[in-house]
């Protein structure tokens, strides 16, 4: 369990948030102009990357605002947390960070000293 | 040769004497001594039977890495596999040996030894794969009989607690290094928590006279000054009595304290206290733990760690055996050798795998200036007794075998640091080829290791190291401790794992894992089978997987694995230390959140009411809501609901339906907003009416459904189902938030501001008209789908004429201040007129007679409201709301879904049960070998009282097709099967006249 630190509320503990999924996801304006595979695409499909993830979370037992973070999911590092209506902040930011917990590969399993 | 006194010692015992018994027979041992302590004391070594194996087994260590001495406290609700090495006697405390039947000396199931060649490594999926059904039915209860640990306790309330901490700095372990380190944090700006698993500071200070006096005083009083300075320091808090069982991510340590040591338990005192710490900085300074040597019989009791040994004859004052034999491949064991020889106990023999040469010099003066026996270029090949040891044997430097009597042996086969903390935290740890140990290398947290848990076995630079480690910290003082050795100055190890058998019986065992009763050669076995990834062996032969997760012998396993393979050990890697550190009991964890208050319960206004009123109550979610009315004690469910059923019929019924989910919608943009939540359309609908309503997921599937009122473009009052209340809210907010951020709209939960009753029957205006008599309740000026809202006492009451039933209905919604008064006011006023309370399985009766669905008992998630043939509902002309465009993919408007039918049967004496299958042959084979064609299945299904025959609703294939077909529908117990006929959904009034009259 990591601290979150809310925008509205300042730093509290994860057990008080819910995770929303991948960010920026935009829901299509006009649905009835676009193909079942593009609707599809937006009601099924998320990314799940292992590293640098940019998702939801609402502050559910809290003040219930949704708001947008950008975490390693490798390392549950937070990297960036900002309001809906801010820009999201550009990849490059986040080149700096640790990639995995004790360095092992980015794709696979934690457990790399099995691995080698 | 028995056990000792230490009459010199200690600071940490007291003379206050403490009785107890130990299988049924009385011992006395002094105040702060363990179990094991005070067992050794009264020369007892035999304590318990072994997992798989029942071999006899004895105290093997002084601490938590304990894998043998386990025990079950009756005194204490029969707490089970408790260290006897870690847990304090009380007066009165009643102790029984574990897994063993009839006695702990002639223990039946030791025939298992015998047995072993079955029971080697993997076994659990060899052995037992045969005859079919032998499993579950033969294999199974007899090794739950005779294999595993104590028994769990009956009838337990946990009265442990929880608490929370945020802090700077945690510091685990009170050892010399964490004292250092806290002494450096004095007076600074830091919160600092200090955490130690015993009930005193001071580790190695205590445990051994490795350190003859530090800064010029003795151990004891530097002990007490350093405690005093920390205690005093405004910024460092201890907690004793606590062990540090898990590291999570982010620096985030949970740590269980007990809180009743040396006591017993009591009706109104915690006895277990769970911290939950956040923390910006851990420092690691929780020690190391020595390993042990594999050889033949290395679990006979009687073998000891030697630093345990130690342990026992300083912190305790005991000395388990005045002259034992030592085993060793470092130098480590000299204090122990200096310790006997100070208390006139010369061991018998001294065993020292090294050669002469590299066995530094003032050790092997000691040995021979006190004229011990020394072997060197030596092991022990094996050991002998029956319960007990009694004779070692010795492969001395020219191979030659030496036998000697003795009862006790002390093994030391090296140190390792305490990684698993650190390798919870997910640190990187990496092979030590001078220790030959695994010691923290890279830190994924914010993680600092101190002294032996670092890998750092030198005394004399202490110092440096922490001055070095801490500089980071503001207004940290230098350190500058002087310390005066009384051991040799490194530790100096050779490499040996294992050493070689002699003889090879069934009784003769080299164990790498005492506690789940694995030996070496289950390890090579494992590996001859193609076991040989250390994750994948550990999981074939169970080794290290224990309560104290090989903290003892993991290593030594990855040594012997790594000589098999000839690989280096770091190439073969470790297994992953997982949290807990050691076991904690499930009562701390729970803490308070046990029966009553783990899973609050919700109760109505009306509550005390329906208890008075004979109601059997059904959970939904956490409410409770009346099921039925139990008219007198002999009536049964289906009599009492089939009565409440008819009489609303005939003349009215009030449910309490405040469990329902109410939302409040308020905003410049409500409208548009509500438009797009729900399928319905809401623009043209007038102010002051109300519309059965449905919300969809994205995809296009019902989700939950309700009654929301409009009280204007800006105001709206939505119901939900009571299950689906929170969920409904949160996904309001989410779009609202996320999606269509420029509508000006807010919404919030009015659940429990309002107590809600429905009455319905064609008596139910007669009994509002006498309620509320200023309120005209026609037809004309209160048409169905309505509402207003009425002055009542000094509040207000909504009252809105709708139906779930299918008779004429009407809801009111009060402040629950007012619910009850009010509920009994119109009782007084139907009592007359035939009014009876129902409850909810009468109303999922009422409904299903007119075919309204209930989300989520006749849906699941797959269906979409034209399955329901609820078209009407969906406002086509809308630009969107939530599913619309998942409504026209060509999955959700194929012809062939499944679609809500009602199903009849055609013998009207017949019943049909809920969740069977509709298929179209009439009886079932009763081996099925090939897939049956299916329809579908029904989803509920009730007897109708109104009609007087079984009445179903099912989803079936294409269904709306199927009018008039006969089907089969099949029987839980039987392969029999129930022919019926598909028909409309709608069984009762398919004109609503009884609605709208």
């Amino acid at each position: 369990m990591f601290l979150i630190n809310c925008p509205y509320c300042g730093e509290r503990d994860q057990s008080e948030f819910s995770n929303g999924g991948e960010a920026h996801v935009k829901r299509p304006e006009n649905p009835d102009s676009i193909s079942d595979k593009e609707w599809a695409e937006y009601v099924f499909v998320r990314s799940n990357p292992k590293g640098i993830f940019y998702e939801r979370w609402v502050h559910s037992h809290g003040c219930r605002k949704w708001f947008n973070a950008v975490r390693n999911t490798s390392t549950d590092e937070i990297l960036k947390i900002y309001k809906l209506d801010e820009k999201p902040p550009s990849l490059d930011e986040f080149k700096h960070t640790l990639q995995t917990p004790s360095g092992e590969p980015e794709l696979g399993s934690g457990n790399f000293t099995v691995k080698k | 040769m028995s056990a000792i006194n230490n009459t010199k010692s200690f600071h940490l015992i007291s003379s206050q004497k403490i009785s107890f018994t130990f299988d049924g027979k009385k011992y006395t041992g002094f105040k702060g001594d363990t179990v094991a302590s005070a067992l050794l004391r009264n020369n007892i070594k035999l304590i318990g039977r072994s997992f798989k194996y029942h071999r006899p087994r004895g105290i093997y260590t002084c601490g938590i890495e304990e894998p043998n001495a386990l025990i079950q406290i009756l005194s204490e609700h029969s707490e089970p596999n408790t260290r006897a090495t870690v847990k304090r006697i009380y007066e009165g405390m009643v102790i029984v040996s574990q897994n063993r039947w009839p006695s702990l000396k002639m223990d039946i199931g030791s025939i298992n030894n015998l047995l072993s060649p079955i029971f080697s490594a993997g076994f659990y999926y060899k052995t037992f794969m045969g005859p079919k059904g032998f499993w579950k039915k033969v294999y199974e209860p007899i090794i739950r009989r005779t294999a595993g640990l104590g028994k769990p306790p009956k009838d337990f309330r946990s009265k442990s607690v929880h608490h929370y901490h945020n802090v700077d700095i945690v510091i685990v372990g009170g050892g010399l290094n964490g004292l250092i380190a806290a002494k450096k944090l004095i007076n600074t700006d830091y919160d600092v928590l200090l955490i130690e698993q015993d009930s005193f500071l001071g580790g190695v200070l205590n445990n051994s006279k490795k350190i003859k006096d530090i800064d010029g005083q003795e151990n004891v009083e530097w002990l007490k000054n350093t405690e005093d300075l920390i205690r005093k320091s405004k910024n460092i808090k201890i907690l004793k009595d606590t062990l540090v069982t898990t590291y999570n991510f982010k620096d985030h340590l949970i740590a269980i304290e007990d809180k009743a040591v040396e006591s017993a338990p009591t009706s109104y005192k915690s006895e277990l206290a769970l911290h939950k710490i956040r923390t910006k900085h851990t420092i690691l300074a929780n020690g190391h733990i020595e390993r042990f040597i594999s050889f033949r019989n290395n679990d006979l009791p009687g073998v000891m760690l030697a630093s345990s040994f130690e342990k026992y004859i300083h912190r305790y004052g005991v000395v388990p055996d005045s002259n034992p034999i030592i085993f060793t491949n470092n130098s480590s064991t000299f204090s122990l050798l200096k310790s006997l020889v100070d208390l006139g106990c010369k061991p018998l023999a001294y065993i020292d795998y090294r050669n002469n040469s590299s066995i530094e010099k003032n050790i092997l003066d000691f040995l021979k200036n006190n004229n011990i026996q020394t072997y060197t270029s030596s092991e022990i090949e094996g050991c002998d007794g029956t319960n007990i040891l009694k004779e070692v044997s010795i492969r001395d430097d020219k191979k030659n075998i030496i036998k000697i009597k003795t009862s006790m042996l002390c093994v030391s086969g090296g140190i390792n640091p305490d990684v698993h903390l650190f390798t919870q935290s997910k640190g990187l740890i990496k092979w030590d080829s001078k220790y030959l140990t695994f010691k923290p290398d890279k830190p994924f947290q914010n993680t600092i290791t101190l002294g032996s848990a670092s890998g750092n076995f030198n005394y004399q630079s202490l110092n440096e190291e922490v001055n070095d480690k801490l500089s980071f910290l503001k207004g940290a003082k230098e350190i500058k401790i002087k310390l005066n050795l009384n051991t040799a100055d490194d530790l100096n190890i050779r490499e040996i794992w294992e050493t070689k058998h002699e003889k090879e019986t069934l009784w003769s065992k080299s164990f790498i894992d005492l506690q789940n009763d694995v030996t070496t050669k289950d390890l090579s076995q494992a590996v001859s089978e193609g076991f040989d990834r250390i994750e994948h062996l550990k999981r074939f032969t169970t080794n290290s997987m224990g309560t104290d997760q090989g903290k003892i012998s993991s290593i030594n396993s990855l040594g012997i694995v790594s000589k098999i393979l000839n690989k280096n050990i770091s190439d073969v890697g470790t297994t992953i230390y997982r949290p807990p550190y050691s076991p904690l009991s499930f009562s701390a964890i729970a803490g308070r959140n046990t029966y009553e208050f783990y899973d609050p319960k919700r109760k109505t206004a009306i509550h005390s009411w329906h208890i008075k009123n004979n109601a059997v109550f059904e959970d939904v979610g956490q409410w409770k809501r009346p099921w039925y009315f139990k008219l007198n004690q002999s009536e049964t469910m289906h009599q009492a609901v089939q009565r409440e059923s008819r009489q609303l019929r005939e003349t009215a019924g009030i449910l309490d339906g405040s469990t329902l989910g109410k939302i409040e919608v308020k905003g410049k943009d409500a409208l548009e907003f509500m438009n797009l939540m729900y399928t319905n359309a809401f623009t043209k609908m007038k102010p002051m009416t109300s519309r059965y309503v449905l919300m969809l997921g994205e995809d296009g599937m019902v989700k939950d459904d309700g009654i929301v009122s409009k009280i204007n473009d800006q105001h709206f009052i939505a119901t939900t189902t009571t299950g689906g209340a929170p969920k409904v809210l949160g996904d309001m907010e989410e779009y609202a938030q996320t999606e269509w951020p420029h509508l000006k709209v807010y919404m919030n939960s009015i659940t429990e501001q309002f107590s809600t009753f429905n009455i319905s029957g064609p008596k139910s205006r007669a009994i509002m008209r006498k309620v509320f008599s200023e309120v005209d309740f026609s037809n004309e000026k209160f048409p169905f789908m309505t509402f207003n809202t009425f002055n009542y006492l000094d509040t207000k009451v909504r009252i809105m004429r709708a139906s779930f039933t299918g008779e004429l209905g009407y809801e009111i919604y009060v402040p629950p201040k007012y619910a009850l008064e009010l509920w009994e006011k119109i009782f007084r006023n139907g009592k007359n007129l035939g009014l009876i309370p129902y409850g909810t399985e009468t109303m999922h009766l009422l409904r299903a007679e007119k075919g309204y669905v209930v989300v989520g008992q006749d849906t699941d998630g797959t269906v979409t409201p034209v399955d329901l043939n609820l078209n009407w509902m969906i406002g086509k002309k809308k630009k969107d709301f939530i599913g619309k465009r998942s409504l026209s993919r060509s999955d959700t408007s194929k012809k062939n879904r499944k679609q809500l039918v009602g199903i009849i049967p055609i013998d009207k004496n017949k019943n049909i049960e809920e969740g069977q299958h509709i298929v179209e042959i009439k009886s079932l084979p009763s081996n099925i070998k090939e897939p049956i064609e299916y329809l579908g299945h029904i989803t509920s299904s009730y007897h109708s009282p109104a009609l007087k025959h079984c009445i179903a609703m099912a989803l079936v294939k294409g269904g709306n097709q199927l009018m008039g077909k006969k089907i089969f529908v099949s029987k839980s117990n039987s392969s029999e099967t129930v022919e019926s006929e598909i028909v409309n959904p709608v069984f009762l009034d398919p004109n609503n006249r009884r609605l709208l009259s």
